[in-house]
């Protein structure tokens, strides 16, 4: 092996052991800034991947985004366009942002949001797709102009991005467990007419609705609380005390 | 129900059916399904030289049929990472009574979406607390880390990312603890325990010969 690729082992594993440390978000921000800004990075953001009802701006961790970049990015919907985020869907492997494939002539805004982001100073990237269990995705995607990405940096900083986002992961989830604006009214409704123990159909007649749309607000539900079944989602919202009897 | 079977050379001979099936689904996912072309063998079955006295297997079963699977392997015999996965490990190989290495981990293709890999997930954190084993090791794929995460199973790596078959992959040092099998219960909703055992059954830190690590 030679000298580089054990230092940057040396610096992974410091890295990876310093996490344990962090007591905030804010202060894996830091820690993340600070040791990806040596391989060349200048932003970069910790996200899940929304559903098509979830708004971007409730799936962020974490970022270091350039002023002003988040505010369009959000406005316009990019994250529905971002040929990025389409790959972290469709892939476990890390990848850089110039292997990520969209076509310029029909795909308008996903050329539209790379462009852009190159105004930003985010021209070149690398990304980590997360694939969790219940369903849960989301990615670590960051970003500058000058980037020292090789195959022997690349290792060091896939695994470094990954203790990482967990950190960020752990720390959000002690904070706040899950938002408590989580669930829409309708949501609340029908699991709480689950927990009394009716059927959707039953619901749907009590709420003057069909029973395909009860069932589809207790699906969403289930997403959102990371639910395998109707039970869990009632067990859940009722832990959480989002729903109460 | 699925419930996860301990099956060990003291009780192999009850579990004669399920192993035979155990070891075709493991040529079915990892020479067929993941390409490890390595292990293919002629008669379908997937059995390596690891395969022998010394495994433990926690096999998940619904109605007799096996839907996932995994082995454990004293570390204090030559194993996998001692003998072929080595230059994995920069930081060292734990190698202890205590520490066993678990391999050839899978769930069923029809049963990836649900509740089985929290089952089995689960039934490895408990089963090593009742036998005392402290600490695991294996390799897998890069993409398998933030599952563990998720799930609360404390992961130490042991090296740096390297890919294998075209796909990163990385040694790594798993803590076994209360919390993680915790974690992973209150995450899959699992209120009781897994594991379907022999009471007969010798405890597995005794049975492993006593060998200069």
């Amino acid at each position: 092996m030679s000298d580089r690729a054990f230092d940057h082992a040396t610096e992974a594993f410091a890295f990876i052991d310093s996490l344990d440390d962090l007591i905030s978000p804010d202060d894996v921000v830091e820690a993340v800034a600070r040791t990806f800004s040596l391989f060349g990075f200048e932003n970069f953001i910790m996200t899940g991947l929304p559903n098509p009802k979830e708004r971007f701006e409730q799936v962020v961790l974490l970022k270091k985004w350039p002023m002003g970049w988040f505010d369009i990015y959000a406005k316009h919907d990019y994250v529905r366009s971002d040929p990025i985020i389409r790959l972290c869907k469709n892939t476990t492997q890390p990848f850089e942002w110039s292997e990520a494939p969209y076509d310029r002539m029909t795909e308008r805004k996903a050329a539209e949001v790379m462009d852009r982001a190159t105004d930003f100073r985010m021209r070149d990237g690398f990304c980590l797709p997360i694939h969790g269990v219940n369903g849960y995705e989301a990615c670590f995607s960051m970003s500058g102009v000058d980037l020292d990405l090789s195959p022997r940096t690349k290792p060091a900083l896939h695994l470094m991005a990954m203790y990482a986002f967990e950190r960020a992961r752990r720390l959000l989830e002690t904070q706040s467990p899950v938002a408590p604006s989580l669930l829409t009214p309708r949501e609340r409704e029908a699991l709480i007419w689950a927990a009394a123990g009716k059927s959707a159909a039953d619901t749907g007649e009590i709420l003057g609705i069909t029973e395909r749309t009860v069932t589809a607000h207790i699906v969403s539900a289930c997403q959102k609380l990371e639910a395998v079944n109707k039970t869990q989602a009632v067990a859940r919202a009722l832990q959480y005390k989002l729903i109460q009897l | 129900m699925t419930k996860v079977h301990v099956i060990t050379r003291d009780n192999r001979h009850l579990y004669e059916d399920p192993l035979e099936e155990y070891f075709r689904l493991r040529h079915e996912v990892f020479v067929k399904e993941r390409g490890w072309r390595d292990l293919h063998r002629p008669d379908g079955r997937e059995i390596d030289a690891y395969d022998n006295g010394n495994a433990v297997y926690l096999l998940a079963l619904d109605q007799d049929h096996v839907v996932g699977g995994q082995r454990l392997y004293p570390t204090v015999m030559p194993h996998m990472l001692s003998e072929v996965f080595g230059h994995m490990a920069q930081r060292g190989i734990p190698r202890a009574e205590h520490i066993f290495e678990w391999t050839r981990y899978f769930v069923i293709k029809e049963r990836r979406m649900g509740r089985t890999d929290c089952r089995l997930l689960a039934a490895v954190q408990e089963f090593c607390l009742q036998e005392g084993i402290t600490e695991l090791t294996a390799v897998v794929e890069m993409w398998w880390l933030p599952r563990w995460q998720q799930t609360g199973f404390k992961v130490k790596p042991l090296g740096l990312p390297t890919v294998i078959e075209g796909q990163p992959c990385i040694a790594a040092a798993i803590t076994i603890s209360r919390e993680s099998l915790d974690q992973v219960r209150r995450l899959a909703g699992l209120r009781d325990s897994m594991l379907v055992r022999d009471d007969q059954m010798s405890p597995v830190l005794e049975r492993v010969p006593h060998v200069a690590a």
